[in-house]
């Protein structure tokens, strides 16, 4: 069996408005439970990859307190690991905190990890991805460098200012960013599968390139200069693709629909995540609730409708819940009605009785503040 | 704590009262309260109190329990000074035998204490659902220079018949013992909780596994063996909510009194008086557009599609389109099918229950369902 590093690449992500202004996209709620990064960790965990490294760009200790140690997604915890690299000495000049930079940074611990193979990849794109046949096929193909992407049948919608690929004969030949302009596009997924060696070499190589081109556009650099070969490789499972807070919110509603939310959570597939001991959710005698997500903790004495409710969060009598998404320790207040909201951790609803967002523009509530 | 106390856990019982839900499983492995197995309430109690060697006397159908318990790590207790293990009968120099009764069960494990040098030794049931912290039983334990104390409860005195009462004097000092006395001479039942002071409780295990006559139980023979020879024994009086759950009865009605939040057991309560298990990687639970939950507890993984009220719901448990279910325990995996309408029953782990079944119907006695129920 062929040794693979696993990387999760925290630079370069998009941002999710105030949901990432004080934390890493990582470790980002989702659906009440999970940590965004909880993703791609149980990909690399289910495709039997045990050596993982963690590329944080910042707010460290959120991606810290989140994974811990670990263990949570290491088969072996003698053998396996997961390590968070960071790079302290140019993370306050946003410019030069990249990725490379960082693997550069942390270059001894790197290359201290016995790898044949190395697989980098963003959290961002939520989905249920074997590695194993993926890494199968690049070997296949003979080339040093593949690129993981989707065939994008809505991409004037989704995916926008991603990288997209021209593809011959499962070869990428050129690389554009998408602007939305065409209902389908081959969307880069930001995952690329490389020999080890390879990896090692454009890391060096970019050092007479730029000191602030990121891997991706290395990647982008050596397909254009024809350095490399890029083989393509295409993932045709569900993703949902977390490039906005309006993604975020949409995902967070679809995936209460099961035929969606089956395509990403599969029992032969778990999503593992950080345990933090809490009970079971409560429900009291008033308690009416619909088409929702209650995370384990809540004590819901009210109503909760079409929404998603974090670990321990209290929905207290008569106060009604529309449309929200309410991150762990949310409080609603007896009588208060709250629609189309997202409150982050923390936060209490109790004095006003009426809370209400647009539809299509939920209102934001901050961490720990009281309405 | 500046005394060293080692916790040992009885857990080696069959729970056949329990009927087929320890079919394959020993009783304290046995599911709670949606999230929670009973043994996790002792072993969490000693983790709250700062107990972090403990030893869990298993045999009966160990496998499922000793992977439970591990090196303690759900409950803390592998940390840097812990030391926690399961103890299975064993073949050692003198041959092998099973555990013959709750006294047995710590002989045969004398030198594992002696290596732990305890000064004191906190015996508990595997099987009781109570949160406590020890400390206040041990404090008494060392200021009334007692060799044993044992923790008891005030019982309605028409129930104390069942129990094994202990009489005291002003000063709690337990002057006589009965086990399910016709006549109780007080109302004080104990509750299977003990810390002896390990020197003394040596000598009289040793003596005890050299009596023919003797069952080799704490009960029966080690605490009427103490106060016969005119060792101290001192009655803890316990206030809170305790229950052995050792009967289909009982282990329902206490989890009803945690879904009915009408005890004082408060699972939600954190600090010392928390119960920690182990987690399972399950979506949250949802609740389906036409579902409803009421007065109940439900852990992640389940999913709610018909109506529930008054339940106890584990993970992974599906309750499928138009089923009803009043005041049941449903353990996790168990599938209630479409349509189907269940009442004060227990169904236990990944039982199916076909759809359009209706079982126990407004029943009184609480039913047992398991495996394949309804055609």
């Amino acid at each position: 069996m062929s040794k693979v590093l696993g990387i999760c690449n925290l630079h370069d992500c998009p941002r999710l408005g105030r949901l990432t202004s004080k934390r890493s996209i990582g470790s980002v709620t989702f659906l009440g439970r999970y940590g965004l990064i909880d993703f791609i960790l149980s990909n690399f965990s289910n495709s039997d990859i045990d050596q993982v490294t963690i590329l944080v760009d910042k707010y460290s200790h959120s991606i810290r307190n989140h994974v811990a140690n670990g263990n949570a997604w290491i088969n072996n915890t003698k053998t396996g690991f997961q390590k968070i690299l960071y790079n302290e000495k140019q993370f306050s000049s946003p410019k030069f905190n990249t990725d490379i930079n960082n693997i550069l940074y942390n270059k001894l611990i790197v290359d201290d990890i016995d790898a044949d193979y190395v697989i980098i990849a963003a959290p961002f794109f939520l989905s249920a991805m074997d590695f194993r046949p993926m890494l199968a096929e690049h070997k296949k193909s003979g080339s040093e460098v593949s690129v993981v992407y989707t065939h994008a049948k809505n991409a004037n919608e989704e995916y926008i200012n991603c990288d997209t690929l021209k593809i011959e004969d499962s070869r990428v030949v050129d690389m554009g960013i998408n602007a939305g302009k065409k209902k389908t596009a081959d969307v880069s997924l930001e995952t690329f599968i490389l020999n080890r060696k390879t990896f090692d070499d454009i890391i060096a190589l970019s050092r007479s390139i730029s000191s602030i081109y990121s891997f991706r556009q290395m990647v982008e650099y050596v397909c254009r200069e024809g350095i490399y070969k890029l083989n393509a490789i295409e993932f045709d499972g569900f993703i949902a693709p977390i490039l906005t807070f309006e993604n975020y919110v949409k995902y967070s509603f679809e995936l209460l629909d099961y035929s969606k939310r089956s395509k990403l959570f599969n029992p032969n597939w778990p999503i593992y995540t950080t345990s933090h001991n809490t009970p079971p959710a409560l429900y009291g005698a008033d308690a009416i609730v619909s088409n929702s997500f209650i995370a384990n903790g809540s004590r819901i004495h009210g109503t909760v409708k079409d929404s998603v409710i974090s670990r321990d969060v209290i929905i207290e009598e008569g106060a009604v819940v529309e449309n929200c998404i309410l991150f762990t320790r949310t409080t609603i207040g007896k009588g208060a009605k709250v629609k189309n909201v997202v409150t982050d951790k923390h936060a209490k609803i109790i004095h006003s009785k009426h809370v209400e967002g647009e539809k299509d523009a939920l209102m934001f509530v901050d961490f720990g503040e009281i309405i | 704590m500046s005394k060293n106390v080692v916790a040992m856990i009885l857990a080696g019982g069959k729970g056949t009262r329990l009927e087929s839900l320890t079919k394959k499983t020993a009783k304290p492995a046995v599911s709670f309260a949606a999230k929670y197995r009973i043994i996790d309430f002792p072993l969490s109690n000693c983790a709250n109190t700062g107990i972090n060697k403990v030893g869990v006397l298993t045999q009966y159908e160990s496998i499922d329990l000793d992977r439970y318990i591990g090196n303690g790590e759900k409950w803390g207790l592998n940390g840097a000074r812990s030391y926690t293990t399961s103890l299975a009968p064993r073949q050692t120099e003198k041959g092998a035998q099973w555990y013959k009764g709750t006294a047995d069960a710590i002989t045969q494990n004398i030198d594992f204490l002696d290596n732990l040098h305890p000064d004191y030794v906190l015996i508990l049931s595997g099987d009781h659902i109570y949160k406590t912290t020890f400390n206040d039983m041990i404090e008494l334990h060392i200021s009334s220079g007692a060799d044993a104390t044992i923790s008891v409860i005030e019982v309605d005195w028409k129930e104390a018949s069942r129990f094994g009462i202990m009489a005291v004097n002003n000063d709690d000092v337990i002057t006589e013992f009965a086990e399910k006395p016709k006549e109780p001479k007080s109302n004080l039942a104990s509750m299977g909780i003990y810390i002896f002071t390990w020197k003394t409780l040596r000598e009289y295990l040793i003596a005890d596994a050299k009596d023919p006559d003797s069952e080799h139980d704490f009960g029966k023979n080690i605490i009427p063996n103490y106060l016969n020879t005119g060792k101290k024994l001192q009655a803890f009086r316990f206030k809170g909510y305790w229950r052995d759950v050792g009967t289909l009865a009982s282990l329902h009605e206490a989890n009803m009194d945690v879904a009915l939040n009408r005890s004082t057991l408060n699972i939600f309560e954190r600090g010392e008086s928390r119960i920690y298990t182990e987690d399972t990687f399950s979506v949250p639970q949802y609740i389906g557009p036409n579902g409803s939950v009421t007065r109940s507890i439900t852990n992640q993984g389940a999913i709610i599609l018909g109506k529930v009220d008054s339940c106890v719901i584990s993970n992974e448990v599906l309750i499928d389109e138009g089923a009803i279910c009043n005041k049941c325990v449903i353990m996790q995996g168990a599938r209630v099918g479409k349509n189907v309408r269940v009442d004060n029953a227990i169904v236990g782990p990944n039982t199916v229950i076909a759809e359009g079944a209706k079982i126990n119907v407004n029943g009184k006695e609480v039913v047992l369902l398991t495996g394949k129920v309804g055609k």
